[in-house]
């Protein structure tokens, strides 16, 4: 893709986004929308560690579980604004990131999804046991909206939430490219072509992993306060295993290691479920071998498919 | 003292099952350096086959789990070769995420097949042994020996026969293997067959002694990755000791620290092993 | 059509037979877990739904003033997951266009609807679960056919304690919400007799393997131990006592069908066991109704009910009852209101306690009677009532926020 032309797609895109809304006559979809943008900034951190660094990290609910939980539990016990607690969020996930990562990325490849694996249950068990602090499985309803009551934007209409999603996804996607493209984008790809080379050209490897898995775990807090928000109600259930596999999926499917992969790899977990459903109970199936199959025909993702198919239009065209 | 000694003998019969699933995501692992996800599922189909020709068509339970474990073979054919085969010189990433397809194929043909109601595979036995103020029931003493059985059975094809000995040149090293004669052509199939086998055993085990239901295979899997992570990917001692540690662990832990967090404290040994020796308790450095 | 109500004339359809009242057909929703775990609660409901709906079809529809409503139901699977959930309802409330919404057998997807119900044109059903907070903060447009788990579980205490039992240990799901607040209110009603709880041991949804939890509660000695928790891995522990040759009195909290412990355990390892819970259906303690239903789904669906899906039959009969009452099918907010009116319909399953001559009380909520129940021979024989005061929970109930 020419420089330009990817400037095209990025506008195009952007303005498909600001339509979006308008174009929707059954609520419903935006609704879905809504989640999908959650689930683009969620994406967008999982590709930094998976996609760039080539790490596999299945805790990315988890996480979200941790910015979710943060930004209620500081609203409701020491009455911060909403604007100041989803901010707090990413903090707090990044601080559980720095101490799991650690320990967890001394080791590589299956070793640290394996451990990541273990984080997710572990968070998820404390999430539901320590009822006192989460209250376990009932979970939190009632979470306020970001702005005052009678304020000029009005968040509990999900038009509104949906621009205000929107911006942030924007932002975060622009804040993950201008990441790939700085040094430490270019240590995090060397690192995933060859680690022990970066190593040995005296590059501390280490501290760009930490980096990308802190960096994904912020990504993941900021989703999971905005999705709190959104549904007004959490509890363990959202931010389990499956979830965490729903981020690796967009990631993969979208197109690993490209800023636009995870943006469509997230409005695709998000619908693809829903146009499943007419097969009804073949729909675990279906999605499975979905799954299977574009792994092993779009290794590259939807992204790079349709990159390399521009790639050999231009060049016929030329 | 007595109590200690019945939670030792309590973690036993599911630490048996941990190291049977964990043999067969480690000889996969070393192999082909696949994160079998969907080992768990397959290894439920076993056991669901077996209670579906026990409790519908009346087999023999031996009968039962022979046609159980034909069919698996089969199954663990078909996925190697249609599914993990094309993705063999993918990136690990994708191997993975054929696998977590896979996974939700076969726990969608397990639902469809044997719905969603919990299935306890009939066996009949029903004594109680009392050894010295431990008591053990009949049937649990079964999956033990039965487990036992097989971990040792494994051990010698791996260590005596030619093929066994094959298996382990490629996992060691695949380039030597090759060099040295080793058809590696043939070595995946025949891992995915004993893989499969000792899944479905387990699945037998699971199903008899405790339950299937949706979601268990998927439940049993982590289990056995963290076994792997405990003894060291792709070893096969490492999944022996690790599988009985971790099941031990568990019964110790519910016993005398915390029943709700028994698994928190499971993984936290896990982790706490991991930067001990990051290659497992038996991994080579 | 997006109205939730398609006009299919009768006159068209029936060409010739005289139909003056145009017959109409009414969506109704049901979201429920359909797959997953939770399936074991979740399906049945879903389809005791639709078996109530096609009974009302078949006996002439709803009649709301002039016209007569045929229901259909649209169900949709939740999963048990409040992101699903939410999903659900809003994809029935947005794109289907229905209006009301049954069936909800698990607390945290419910509880995930329930926090945004109250500002939707529409009316919810709550059927299985079991959650107290669903039913606290007084959503108007919110009715529960299953009392919380504390209402049950204070009338358990007191009854263990009339045993004379001074020291229980416990064993449940207690990471589960109104699983742990079953046990609180058994442990207050207990301390007051003088009695204790020694340990409170707990399980996973995916443990089958009790035997060290088991192990420990053995070693303390307990005079009875009490059992909170799903019927699948409940099963279990009472098998895994007797194999641990624990002889004390077990209690416990599972409504499970007899046919589901079997599976497990065998009659002799249940013998003697109690099931301290709302008199939900079983075979030998159930009303004509009860009797009428277990034959009804067991031809229809070709497997026996599960004790608790008459939860969502009877929303089903309440909210045919309230629309008749309200006149109104589009109207949500009168159709709430009469479902608040409403007395006991005479259709239901389970044996309702009315609070003020009602059916749900001003939070939205019905109560059964609680019954103990005990096993003997092979069967669930129902024993006695258990104490239970509709009325005064019904007062307590409206104390919390």
């Amino acid at each position: 893709m020419t420089f330009s032309a990817k400037h095209l797609v990025y506008g195009a895109a952007l303005i498909g986004f600001a339509l979006l809304p308008q174009l929707i006559t059954v609520k419903y979809y935006l609704h879905l929308s809504v989640l999908a943008l959650v689930w683009v900034i969620a994406a967008q951190g999982q590709n930094l560690i998976q996609g760039y660094t080539g790490y596999v990290s299945i805790v990315q609910a988890g996480f979200m579980g941790i910015g979710a939980y943060s930004t209620t539990l500081l609203g409701l016990h020491y009455n911060l604004p909403v604007w100041l607690t989803i901010l707090l969020a990413p903090v707090v996930s990044a601080l559980f990131a720095l101490c799991t990562g650690y320990p967890s990325l001394r080791v590589k490849g299956h070793y640290f999804a394996i451990v990541t694996l273990a984080f997710n249950l572990v968070i998820f068990i404390v999430l539901m046991n320590y009822s006192e602090l989460t209250g376990g499985e009932a979970g939190i309803t009632g979470i306020p909206k970001p702005g005052s009551k009678g304020g000029w934007l009005n968040f509990a209409n999900r038009e509104v939430y949906y621009y205000f999603v929107l911006i942030i996804a924007v932002l975060m996607t622009s804040l993950a490219g201008l990441i790939v493209r700085s040094r430490i984008g270019q240590a995090l790809l060397a690192i995933r072509q060859n680690e022990t080379l970066v190593g040995a050209i005296g590059i501390a490897a280490w501290k760009y992993k930490l980096f990308a898995f802190v960096a994904a775990a912020m990504y993941a807090g900021l989703a999971g306060a905005l999705y709190a928000h959104y549904q007004s109600f959490i509890n363990p259930d959202v931010f389990g295993l499956a979830q965490s596999l729903d981020a690796i999926l967009a990631v993969i499917i979208g197109g690993s290691g490209t800023i636009l992969g995870p943006v469509i790899g997230a409005f695709v977990v998000v619908f693809l479920p829903e146009y499943l459903r007419f097969a009804d109970s073949f729909r675990l199936i279906l999605y499975g071998l979905v799954l299977v199959l574009a792994t092993i025909f779009m290794p590259r993702g939807i992204a790079g498919v349709t990159s390399d198919l521009w790639t050999r239009l231009t060049r016929r065209a030329a | 003292m007595i109590e200690i000694l019945q939670q030792i003998v309590n973690g036993l019969a599911i630490g048996g099952v941990y190291v049977l699933i964990a043999l067969g995501l480690t000889t996969v692992f070393g192999i082909l350096g696949i994160a079998h996800f969907a080992h768990g599922s397959v290894s439920m189909f076993g056991g669901y086959l077996t209670f579906f020709l026990v409790a519908s068509l009346g087999f023999p339970l031996l009968l039962a789990i022979l046609v159980a474990l034909l069919i698996g073979l089969v199954l663990g054919v078909l996925i190697e070769w249609l599914a993990y085969r094309p993705v063999r010189n993918a990136s690990h990433i994708n191997a993975f995420i054929v696998a977590l397809g896979l996974t939700m194929m076969v726990e969608g043909l397990n639902l469809e097949f044997f719905g969603h109601e919990q299935v306890v595979i009939p066996t009949n036995l029903s004594r109680i042994f009392d050894i010295g103020g431990v008591t053990i029931p009949e049937l649990r003493l079964y999956v033990i020996m039965a487990a036992a059985l097989l971990i040792v059975a494994m051990t010698l094809f791996v260590e005596k026969t030619k093929t066994g000995q094959a298996i382990r040149a490629v996992a060691e090293n695949r380039d030597a293997a090759i060099l040295m004669g080793v058809n590696v052509k043939t070595i995946p199939m025949i891992v995915f067959s004993i893989s499969t086998a000792l899944g479905v055993c387990a699945g037998v085990m699971v199903g008899s002694l405790f339950a299937i239901a949706p979601g268990i295979g998927q439940w049993l899997v982590v289990k056995g990755f963290a076994v792997l992570i405990l003894g060291g990917l792709g070893s096969i001692p490492g999944a022996i000791v690790g599988g009985l540690v971790l099941g031990v662990t568990e019964a110790l832990a519910a016993g005398f620290i915390s029943s709700a967090y028994k698994d928190v404290i499971a993984f936290v040994v896990m982790i706490a092993v991991l930067l001990l020796r990051p290659q497992g308790l038996m991994g080579k450095s | 059509m997006k109205l939730g109500v398609s006009f299919v004339t009768a006159a068209m359809m029936l060409a010739g037979s005289a139909a003056f009242a145009a017959e109409k057909t009414l969506d109704i929703g049901v979201s429920d877990a359909l797959t997953g775990g939770a399936a074991v609660y979740g399906l049945p409901q879903a389809n005791a739904v639709k078996m109530a709906a096609d009974e009302i079809n078949a006996k002439g529809g709803i009649k709301v003033g002039e016209d007569s409503y045929k229901l259909n139901v649209i169900a949709y699977d939740d999963q048990a997951n409040p992101t699903e959930a939410t999903n659900a309802v809003r994809k029935l409330i947005d794109r289907d266009g229905v209006k009301f919404i049954l069936g909800f057998c698990c607390s945290g997807a419910t509880g995930a609807v329930a926090s945004f119900i109250a500002n939707e044109d529409a009316v919810m059903l709550v059927g299985n679960a079991a959650e107290r907070s669903i039913t606290t903060r007084e959503i108007p447009n919110l009715v529960r056919t299953r009392p919380p788990a504390d209402y049950t579980g204070a009338a358990a205490g007191t009854f263990v304690a009339q045993k004379g039992h001074k020291k229980v240990a416990v064993l449940g799901a207690l990471d589960v919400g109104f699983y742990a607040s079953y046990v609180d209110a058994f442990e207050k009603e207990l301390n007051k007799a003088g009695g204790e709880i020694i340990t409170r041991e707990s399980f996973g949804l995916k443990d089958r393997d009790m035997t060290p939890q088991l192990t420990k509660i053995r070693e303390l000695n307990p005079d009875a131990i009490l059992v909170v928790g799903y019927v699948e891995p409940a099963a279990f522990i009472y098998r895994q006592a007797t194999e641990l040759g624990i002889d004390v009195p077990r209690y416990g909290f599972t409504s499970g069908s007899e046919e589901q412990f079997l599976r497990v355990a065998t009659s002799e390892q249940m013998e003697g066991v109690w099931d301290l819970r709302p008199t939900e259906l079983t075979l030998l303690s159930a009303s004509e109704n009860g009797k009428a239903y277990h034959a009804n789904y067991t031809a229809k669906y070709g497997i026996a009910p599960s004790p608790s899906s008459p939860y969502a039959y009877d929303q089903t009969y309440a909210l045919k009852h309230a629309l008749e009452a309200a006149g109104t099918v589009e109207d949500t907010a009168a159709v709430a209101a009469a479902l608040r009116e409403l007395p006991v319909p005479e259709e239901v399953v389970m044996q309702y306690l009315p609070v003020g001559g009602k059916m749900f009380d001003v939070n939205g909520q019905a109560y059964t009677s609680n019954g103990a129940f005990q096993w003997q021979g092979g069967n669930w024989v129902f024993v006695q009532d258990l104490p239970s005061d509709a009325e005064a929970y019904s007062k307590f109930l409206s104390t919390i926020d």
